[in-house]
Formats: C-alpha cells, structure tokens, sequence
C-alpha cells in the first residue's frame, strides 16, 4: 500500500525535494554572502601585521626555552622584518568594490536553473530505487539460480566430468550474464561430448558477448566450423554474416546472409534483420535503410502515386500514399493524393483512419467544404 | 513516511545532487576567475559554495554506495559491477572499480580538498582564495560535466535486471579495494597546488604565504601516493605469484611520474617558503605534477592509449577526455609562458648552495620524468597512430633511471647540510667523512660477504648506505653529538625544529629502499624445479621439503594445494602452504604464493602447473626485501612528521585584509 503510494507520487515528490534541496543551498550561499557564513567561521579581520606578531611570538618563545640560540633568533627576526617589508611594499592596492546584491543573485539564479534544467535533461525522476531485498516477485527466482550456479558449481569442483553439470551450467551463466565462464562451460560440453554446430555456435555466441562488441577471433573459427559442419544451421549463418558485417568483409557477409535467408521459412522474426544486414553488405556497409530511407521513400511513393492515380486502388494504398509525403515533410503532394482519395472515396466511412491521420498534419478536409 | 519516501528517491537524490554541485562549481568558477578582485565577500561565498559542492558529491556518492549495498539493480552500474552475493565489502570497493564510479570517487576528493582549502584557508588574502576556489570549482565543473554527460554513474535501467553480472573472484580483493582510493587522494590532492598556481599566475603575485600554503597539500598529496605506490607494488608482489614488486608498465608508471614530480615539488617549495627564490620552477613543477596525475587517471588508466578498440568502440569519451585534457593543460602552460615572466624575482644565491643544491635535485627528477614519460607513451603513441607495436620494457628504465638516480643520490647528502645564499662545499663535505667512511666499509663488508653477482652491485650499495647514513649528519651537526654532553645532545636534539627531522628521516627512507632493491636485484636466488611429495631441494641454505599435496575443492574451485616444510640455515623450521586454484565455471587459474618473512628477507614459494606425474615448483630467496617497502613508510612517515611542524600549523599572514563591509540593517 505504502509503496504502491509512493511510487505513485514518486516524481512530485522528488521534485518537490529538488526544489527544496537547491533553495537551502541558494540560502545557504546567500547567507555567507551578506558577510556570515554558515559552515565556515567569519574571516578574521586581524590587521596585516598580525601574522608577523605570531611569528616573533614564536621566536621569542623558542629562544625562551633554549630551542635557538640568541644569534639565531637575531637572524630570525631580521629576517621576519625584512619579510614585513616587502610584504608592505607588495600591498597591492586592494579593490574597495565588493560583489554586489545583484551579482550574487544572478548567480544563485544561474545555479539553480542549470540544475535543475540539467536534472530534467538527464534524470529519471519516476523511477524509484528498487532495492533486491524489496523486490520480492522476482527476488526469489534470482536467487534460486544464483545458488543453483553455485551449487552446480560446486559440484562440478569435485566432478568436472559432469556433462550434465555442464550442460544446465553454461545457458545459467549465460542468463547471468556471466559470459566468458558461459564460454568456457560451452568449451567444456564440446570436449566432453559430440561437437555439433549448435553447441560451437553457442559456444560462439558466449565468447561474443563477453568481447562486448570487439569480436573475437575464435569465435569466428568457431561458427565458420559450425556452418560448414550442418548445411541446414541457421543461427550460425546469421552471426557470420553479422560479424562479417561488422568487420567490414561485405562478399563473404553476403553469402551468409543469402544462405540463411535461403534456409528461412518465411516467418522467422530475425528474417527483417537478415535482409537488412544483406542490403548493408550489398553496398559496402552503407546502411541504405537509415542513409537513404528518404531517397527510397520517394522512389517508391513516385511509383505507387502514378500507379493509384491512373488506375486507382485501395483505400489502405491510398493511405500509405498520403502518409508517405507526410513523412516525407511534402505537404503540398499529400494534399493532392489526400484529394485524390477523397475524390475516390467520397463516403467519409470508407475512408477510416485516413481523416485522422490527414486532420492530425494538418491537411485540408475537402470533403468537409464541399 | 518521509524516510521512505527518500528512500525510494535516494538514486535520483544523488543524481540531482551530482548535478546541483556541478552547477554550483561552474558558477564558482566563472564568479571566482572573473571577478576575484572582488573582495572578501565573494570569497565568503566561494568558500560556502565548495562546502556545499563536497556535501552534494558525498550525497551523491553515499547514493551509489547504497544502491550497490542494497544490490538495486536498477542503477546500470550496479548491474554492471555487482552482484547480490558478494560480500559487503567487495559490493562497497566495487563502486569505484569501475570507469563511472572511479571518476565519481575522483570528483569527491576533488571537492573534499576544495572544502578542506575553504575550512581552512581563512586567514588567505580575498583575491588569492577567490582564484584558488575559483580553479578548483573548475576543475570540478570540467570532470563533472565530463562524468555527467559521457560516464553517468547514475544512468538507470527500467525494468532491472534480475542480477548483476559482476561475481568475478579473482578481483575480490582487500588490495584492490583500498590502493585505489590511496592513489586518487595523492593524484587529486596536487590538485590544490594546480589551483594555487593557476591562482598566482593570474594575479601575477606569488610570495612567500602562498608557498606556505602550498607546501602542506603538496606533503599531504605526495604521502598518499607515496603510500599508495608502495601498496600498490606490495600488492603486485604478493597476489600476481611471480615475486616481481615493479614492472614499469603504464599504470605503474603514471603513478610514479607525479610522484617524482610531486617530490621536486616539495622541494622547491620548501626553497620559495624559506628563501622566496625558485618560483617559477614552484609554478612549472605545480602544474607538471597535476597535469601528470591527470594523463595517470584518464588516459593510461582508461584505456584510450593502451587499446586502439576501447577509443574505436566509444569514440566519444575518448575524444571528450583528450580534449579536456588538451585544454585544462595546454590553458596551464600557455597561462604559464604568457604570465611566468611577470613574476618577481625572488631571493639571490650562488650556485654552491643549498638552493642551488635543490635546483639540481629539480632538474634531475624532472629529467627522470621525462624519461619515463617518452619510455611510456613512445610505444602507446606508436600502436594507436602507427599500428606498430613495440616494447619499451625493464632495461630501458632501468638503464636511464638508474643513470639519473645514481648522480641524484650521490649528491644529496650534502643538500640538507648547505646554508642557504652561499654555501662551502668542503665544509659541508667535511661533516660527511664519517658517513662516507661508513659507508665504503659497510660496502666492502657486504660485498665479501655476499660475493659480487653483477658488477654494478657495490655502487649500488654504497650509494644505498651513503644516502641512509648521510641524512643523519645534520642530526649529528646540530646535536653536537660527540662534541658536548651526551645529555645535552638528547636535549638538543628534541628541541629540533620537526622539519629537521622529517628531512633526515625523508632521505634516510629514501636510502633503506634503495639499499633493498640494489640487495634483491644482486642477490636475489631463484630455483625452478620438479618437486614430488617426499624429496627436498635446498636454495642460498634454506631446505626445503615437499611435504604433501592435495586436491581440496572449494566453493567454486579446485585448489591444488602443496605443503611444504622450510628449514632455515640456523635450524629453525616453517611450514608453509602455496595453492594454485582453478576457477571451475571459467577455467581460470590463479596461484596463492606462500612467503615466509626472515627478519628483513623473505622466501617465496609459487607452485607451478602440475606436470604428468610431478610438479613444478618455482623458489626465490629476496634478501632485504622488505626495506624496499619499509622505506616508503618511513619516507611517508617523514611526510607526516612534517605536517605536525609547529611552522605550519601557524597559518599564512594575511596582508592588507579589509574588514568586510556590513550593511546596515
């Protein structure tokens, strides 16, 4: 209930402590502004000489208890003088102008706005802390596979032949994130048993996540030997043609890319990614889907435009249509197509979403002026 | 209720107290450097305002640390460097163990020593402390916004992950966890001394007071590094197995560049303090040392050099950190050479003297630094612009900083025995008979007896030996020892000013680690051998049997486990136990070496891989090892010593000091 609350009221709440956070501290430097200060004591206003009256004091005390001779405490103090003087003669004159009210206001001003103009820049002011202990619908499955890793690998201390040891170990380690020891239980599975594409592959996939980018060597060997070894594995084929990618060796990449495609079925949720990693290497790591999105864009609603306006079409064609020069910031042309569905489809109900859609860019409604 | 509440916000408090000490530090900064002429008020703020900003950090760092402690998974970087079932403390060391948190402990020393400027710096002239407040609230504003923007420590992750990823054993250790924190308090306390150069090249007046103050942060920074390098090399000693206690790479080395620089530092501003003189070699070592603790931190230690694919895989931060760094030293120097010239002329001397000495010891630390700096970056540089590797390894820092160090030592003695202005080198020479003589007859004894193993062992020795017995001629000097009562030299001697002390007891730790390492380089003995359970072999008279061996699992290792029993040459027998574990779920080995301490010496044991049916056994004897580390502390003793002067407590004059204006109210 408590937390339910204040997760809820979380981000007024911190707010509210933002703002009053800075205010203390804005107060705070007024406060020593106006000549007291809170946490330091006040400047001292001793006279200039001050200092060197401490000294001498210090002087004469060590010559009292016999700490320096009389001649060195002569030479001590002639030197303490000759100190004094040049300090005198250094007193640059002192500006008598002190920071004024206004300064220091523009400048308390300046510090809060930054902060908290930064804060919102960067901040997640909703998201509460989440302490393990408080969270007890997932703490419970957590912890059970952290112990059963350890207790798994515990036993494989004792026992390292254990595949089936292994076998539960490496996708744990791998779900903790743990990735070179994932890679090195995958390694340990392969030596204990058949090597098959699917255990090199995962064995690859471990040692690339824990390269964090970077690549790895053997893991290409790995998944080159895995590809070769099955004709049918896919998931080898995908990472090869990633990483090849990646790297910059486009020809062999796309060989990869087509294999796998080859061997997709055609519903596969990585089959958007492959094609697209495909079109990648086809032009030499230029990413035509994020460089030249614009450019494809008008290819295809130039094509699509003359098609509906010539033959006509559906009213979702028309749609794509109208929502292409949107995108495409081509406000003119998406009147002009959203006129011609209008004069396709005249019946408001036939048209569905597209009034919205042409309403929400700010598109004329002609058939409301009619 | 409200404690629950700031409970639930506690990561986004410290985030937004991170941040409100970043603006409160820019702000500072921009009033104090513009406006500093502006008199005790704005001093009065400044001084206010780096209070705040050390609270703020420390609220923003005591967040992180209880978002590790309570595994709040949340925070990115818990995730990354955490894990729910490491033990406290490692959940704690792991705050700043990583790129994020190191920069965010870095922040809060930073702000620390500019709160502990502003405590204490009352009695500093208006002008002066509104520019070293206002180039420490630099700083922090540039590392702030460089942590804010590039490394957020305090970067979330919604919905949290289940666990962290971070359960690594082999870096679970008590070494790693304190020498960090060490290190940055020397590297960030130079800081200060950076801010007060900055501060007297702007104002164009540097006297005396400013060296008085300068020279506690530069003692202060320069023992913690002292002490951090030293536990540092202890750690590398006795955790990586292999009895090596310096290896000269880069991280190492960025520790040791500063330090040397700090010391030449310390040194002259010892000359300015006293004699007013040295102040533009004060303002150059100032910024020399802090620019160098800078490249130690951020550019050997973040990787950017040392792998072309860490500056490749986040070119950003790589860019951002250089060009920082470009900025906030290339500004220092061009500040120093527009503004150096105007500064004014301190007090005269004749080459022969004690200042003269201190110039010496100057240009021979900062050559060494030079040399360790090319020796360093040479082949970094090379590999990320040329792509050519090369290794600049132990003998070229061997040679080269040897050849500088040798002159060094063999002409500091007479140093502290110079009088300032104008010195006699036969005077000072006379009073040094008695450790020369000592010292070439300790020489020759040591030499006989332990045989000459390389041929430039006695000059090692004897300048080891000259060093350490030299530092107590000026004890002896000013005790009249030999020449008066011996209780009146007790007398004498305890009515000493500290800093007399400190400097004996400075060099002489200087001369033991010296003396240990010329003791381990010539007569270190080393065995590899094949050793099964039930035979002995025998290393410089010790005997040692191979006891038994075992496999004993672990939690989540297997631990090859070697007793051993060692019979020193007097009889005396130890027994001992070396581990070599390997890690299951990685496949990882570490060794556990066994070390046995013999008074100063020690024995150190390395089990190696197992071969067929036998082991390796790897056996070093380290004669006098110990008096390398055992220096340092004296050295950082001395340090502290110094600080507890009775000089420095007093405070620097505060000239001309208008009483602030009070408004009528």
């Amino acid at each position: 209930m408590l937390v339910e609350k204040s997760k809820r009221l979380g981000p007024m709440i911190f707010w509210l402590i933002a703002i009053a956070v800075t205010a203390i501290a804005c107060a705070a430097l007024l406060y020593a502004g106006r000549g007291r200060m809170v946490n330091v004591s006040a400047a001292e206003t001793a006279d200039a000489n001050s200092q060197f009256r401490l000294v001498l004091a210090g002087i004469d005390a060590d010559l009292a208890a016999g700490k320096i001779g009389a001649e060195e405490a002569v030479g001590a103090k002639g030197e303490l003088a000759r100190e004094m003087l040049r300090a005198k003669a250094e007193a640059a004159p002192q500006s008598t102008r002190e920071m004024g009210r206004s300064t220091l206001f523009v400048g308390l001003g300046l510090v809060a706005a930054l902060a908290l103009g930064l804060y919102a820049f960067l901040g997640s002011p909703n998201l509460p802390a989440q302490p393990l202990a408080g969270r007890a619908d997932v703490a419970a499955q957590t912890m059970d596979l952290g112990s059963a890793i350890a207790r798994i690998e515990e036993r494989l201390t004792t026992d390292p032949n254990d595949l089936r040891g292994w076998t539960v170990l490496a996708p744990a380690l791998l779900e903790v994130g743990r990735f070179a020891e994932a890679a090195n239980a995958y390694g340990r599975i392969i030596d204990l048993s058949e090597p098959t594409a699917q255990l090199l592959t995962d064995r690859a996939e471990a040692l690339l996540l824990a390269a964090d980018g970077a690549g790895s060597e053997e893991a290409m060997g790995l998944l080159r030997t895995a590809a070769d070894m099955d004709p049918n594995h896919v998931q080898s084929r995908l990472y090869l043609g990633a990483e090849l990618t990646r790297m910059g060796q486009y020809e062999d990449a796309i060989r990869f890319w087509r294999e796998a495609l080859d061997l997709a079925q055609g519903n596969e949720p990585w089959l958007t990614a492959a094609r697209q990693g495909l079109a990648v290497a086809e032009n030499d790591g230029f990413d035509t889907s994020a460089q030249d999105q614009a450019e494809m864009i008008r290819g295809m609603v130039g094509s699509l435009s003359t098609r509906l306006y010539a033959d006509g079409g559906t009213v979702e064609e028309w749609s794509q249509l109208v929502r292409s020069y949107i995108v495409l910031g081509d406000l003119p042309n998406a009147q002009t197509a959203y006129d011609g569905a209008v004069a396709a489809y005249p019946a408001a109900f036939d048209r569905g979403e597209l009034d919205s859609m042409a309403l929400a860019a700010g598109l004329k409604l002609n058939g409301a002026e009619q | 209720m409200a404690a629950g509440d700031c409970d639930a916000v506690s990561i986004e408090l410290g985030h937004f107290a991170l941040i409100l000490a970043c603006a409160i530090a820019a702000v500072s900064a921009l009033g104090g450097l513009l406006f500093w002429r502006n008199g005790q008020r704005l001093a009065q703020v400044l001084a206010q305002a780096s209070i705040l900003q050390f609270v703020l950090v420390a609220v923003a760092f005591l967040a992180v640390v209880q978002a590790f402690v309570t595994s709040d998974f949340s925070l990115k970087l818990a995730v990354d460097n955490s894990h729910s079932l490491k033990p406290l403390i490692f959940k704690i060391s792991g705050v700043w163990g990583n790129h994020e948190g190191s920069l965010l402990l870095w922040i809060l020393i930073l702000v620390l020593f500019g709160a502990l400027v502003a405590a204490f710096g009352r009695r500093l002239p208006a002008d002066l402390l509104n520019l070293v407040l206002g180039a420490q609230s630099l700083l922090v504003a540039a590392f702030g916004g460089f942590t804010l923007f590039t490394s957020n420590p305090f970067a979330r992750m919604s919905p949290p992950p289940l666990e962290g990823t971070d359960l690594n054993p082999i870096l679970q250790d008590i070494g790693l966890a304190i020498h960090p924190p060490l290190l940055y308090a020397g590297y960030v306390g130079f800081s200060i001394c950076f801010s007060f150069a900055m501060a007297a090249l702007i104002s164009g007046r540097i006297d005396q007071a400013w060296a008085r103050w300068v020279r506690p942060w530069t003692m202060l920074s320069w023992i913690f590094l002292t002490l951090g390098i030293a536990m540092g090399s202890y750690w590398a000693y006795y955790e990586l197995g292999w009895g090596g206690w310096w290896f000269w790479d880069p991280v190492e080395n960025a520790s040791f560049m500063p330090w040397l620089a700090g010391t030449a530092l310390l040194h002259s501003a010892l000359v300015m303090e006293k004699r007013n003189a040295l102040k533009i070699w004060t303002i150059f070592l100032s910024i020399i040392t802090f620019s160098l603790s800078l490249l130690g931190t951020f550019l050997v230690r973040s990787g950017i050099l040392t792998s072309v694919h860490t500056f490749a895989s986040d070119p950003t931060r790589g860019l951002v950190i250089l060009t920082m760094l470009a900025v906030l030293i290339g500004g220092a120097f061009l500040l120093f050479a527009t503004r150096a010239s105007t500064l004014r002329q301190g007090g005269l001397f004749a080459p022969i003297s004690r200042e003269g000495a201190l110039i010496l010891n100057n240009l021979f630390l900062a050559t060494a630094v030079g040399a360790i700096l090319v020796g360093t970056l040479y082949p970094l540089l090379l590999d990320a612009l040329a792509g050519t590797t090369i290794s600049v390894g132990a003998p070229f820092f061997n040679l080269t900083f040897g050849a500088l160090m040798a002159p060094l030592l063999l002409v500091l003695p007479f140093g502290p025995l110079l009088p300032w202005k104008r010195a006699d080198l036969v005077a000072a020479g006379q009073r040094l008979v008695g450790a020369a003589g000592l010292a070439i007859f300790l020489t020759i004894l040591v030499s006989a007896l332990g045989g000459i193993s390389i041929s430039l062992a006695p000059l090692g020795l004897l300048l080891g030996f000259w060093v350490t017995f030299g530092a107590f001629a000026e004890l002896i000097e000013r005790g009249r020892i030999g020449r008066i009562p011996v209780g009146e030299s007790v007398r004498r001697l305890v009515g000493l000013p500290r800093t007399i002390w400190s400097t004996a007891l400075g060099h002489m730790g200087l001369g033991l680690t010296v003396l240990g390492i010329v003791s381990v380089t010539a007569w270190e003995t080393e065995l590899v051998t094949t050793l099964n359970p039930g035979e002995t072999t025998e290393l410089s008279g010790y005997t040692l049997a191979f006891d038994s061996f075992e496999q004993i699992p672990g939690p989540n290792y297997m631990a090859d486990t070697g007793h051993f029993t060692v019979t020193a040459p007097g009889g005396g027998t130890k027994q001992l136990a070396a581990e070599r574990r390997t890690y299951v779920a990685s496949g990882m080995p570490t060794t556990e070496a066994a070390i046995e301490t013999y008074g100063l010496s020690q024995f150190y044991l390395q089990l190696g891989e197992p071969l067929d049916d036998t082991h390796v056994v790897r056996i070093w004897y380290k004669p006098y090892i110990l008096l390398i580390w055992i220096g340092a502390l004296v050295m950082a003793g001395a340090g502290v010593l110094s600080l507890t002067d009775r000089r420095l407590r007093v405070g620097a004059p505060q000239r001309a000091a208008k009483p602030a204006m009070e408004p009528a109210e």
